[in-house]
């Protein structure tokens, strides 16, 4: 079938998003065709807008305004801890459970050394700046719960040791809503481990 | 023709993520030797699936067999190689005996072997083992298992009783005078400690204790031989080896 030559230069650019092949990115432009102008501009002046405006904090690592970081600006925040995660995303999870107003620092990664990601690569050295320079009393460490992810947490660890900080690492069990019957024998083994007194 | 649904033993040595919760996990298995194969919705909070297509896992895994990778639809943990959580050091020396399995095998066939060997490699790491002295056997036994283990008795060239000479280019052991320009002088006792390596077992690498001097030596001996002979190019986690 042939496609006018800007329909077909749209469903191009719609399939470089990850997830979209050739038939998701047809009903995508299609449906862009379906908006009003104003419409699409908004779509497409909201994704400069973010893309020129939005980077990652320098001390932190959170997805901020270039000009300022929420977290790291905002004084309700209790600056005394501070939780590691691997990626900026994770931040915005953490955000979601309402339970955490201590301050952030991201990796933007996780140690895995078949990638070529060392300690180098995580600039590990930035957080021990942080952790040297700033009071902080507890560094609690959320990378995800696999090998590389307790492997950085791990190191994380060791390399904090020095430090005169309480090193926390998020809790791991079973998902809310689960039958035990259906859970793998590692996550209820780490779930025993992890019991609280009630 | 093959079997649409088929069964086998493996150790999980690369993984890395396909999409928005998928995971694509490379095999070495007991029966069918490396291959890749699709974890779905692994990266999950509740898949059944995601504490089992992690690195270091060892389990009895099922597939059916799709049209670009095989599709995990179940597995029976049998291990989990958990040492690299007590001790953060041996994260990188399990990550190296994977990553050298891995470069080493071209999962053309099934190499029964090769995957006893990393399970064996895996299974000593955390125990009372010199983890340089595992290395240089797991390295040395590798290439056992592929045809290329290095000649340690006597010359390569002429066979006459050798001396203290080293040739990654001619394969070994050579004498001063069929020696090439790439030969290095080792010392006896690193020669006997590399033929010691190669004949026992894995088991009784746990037993072996060595200097400094003959570590660092092997450590040069077999890294020169693999460069030369194998073409793996750079192996990323042996830089991170705290050796």
């Amino acid at each position: 079938m042939v496609y006018p030559g800007s329909f077909k230069k749209l469903v191009e650019v719609l399939c470089r998003f990850p997830g979209v092949g050739p038939k998701t990115a047809q009903r995508l432009a299609f449906y862009l065709l379906g908006l009003s102008r104003d419409d699409v501009v908004a779509i497409a002046r909201a994704m400069v807008e973010a893309k020129d405006k939005l980077g990652f904090c320098p001390l932190c690592g959170c997805l901020s305004e270039l000009d300022s970081c929420s977290y790291c600006n905002d004084a309700g925040r209790d600056q005394s801890i501070l939780l590691i995660v691997q990626e900026a995303r994770d931040v915005l999870v953490m955000e979601r459970t309402g339970q955490y107003r201590g301050l952030y620092h991201v990796l933007h990664g996780a140690l895995s050394p078949l990638d070529g990601i060392g300690p180098e690569e995580l600039k590990l050295d930035r957080l021990e700046k942080r952790i040297a320079e700033k009071e902080v009393s507890e560094v609690i460490i959320a990378t995800n719960p696999n090998v590389e992810g307790d492997a950085t947490a791990g190191y994380l660890a060791r390399l904090l040791k020095p430090y005169s900080v309480r090193v926390t690492r998020i809790a791991f069990g079973l998902p809310v809503g689960g039958d035990i019957e259906y859970a793998d024998d590692l996550t209820l083994s780490r779930a025993l481990d992890g019991r609280r007194e009630m | 023709m093959k079997e649409r649904i088929f069964a086998a033993e493996g150790l999980i040595i690369r993984t890395r993520v396909l999409g928005e919760a998928d995971r694509i996990v490379t095999l070495l298995t007991r029966e069918e030797g490396k291959f890749e194969a699709v974890a779905r919705g692994a990266r999950k909070t509740k898949s059944k699936l995601a504490a089992g297509v992690d690195i270091f896992a060892h389990g009895r895994f099922t597939f059916h067999r799709g049209r670009t990778w095989p599709i995990v639809t179940s597995l029976d943990p049998i291990e989990r190689f958990n040492w690299f959580r007590d001790n953060p050091d041996l994260y990188p020396y399990g990550l190296y005996l994977a990553e050298l399995t891995d470069r080493f095998n071209s999962g053309e066939e099934s190499c029964p072997e090769m995957f006893q060997l990393l399970l064996d490699g895996w299974q000593l790491l955390g125990g009372d083992v010199d983890h340089a002295l595992l290395c240089r056997a797991f390295e040395l036994k590798l290439a056992n298992c592929g045809g290329y283990s290095p000649q340690m008795h006597f010359c390569t060239v002429c066979g006459c009783e050798v001396s203290l000479l080293f040739s990654p280019k001619q394969g070994g052991m050579v004498c001063s005078r069929c020696s090439a320009t790439d030969a290095v002088k080792i010392t006896a006792g690193t020669l006997a400690l590399a033929k010691h390596l190669i004949e026992i077992p894995m088991a009784k690498v746990t037993k072996l204790r060595a200097g400094a001097e003959q570590k660092s030596e092997l450590a040069g001996l077999t890294a020169s031989f693999f460069a030369y002979h194998l073409d793996l190019g750079d192996l990323k986690t042996r830089r991170l080896l705290p050796e």
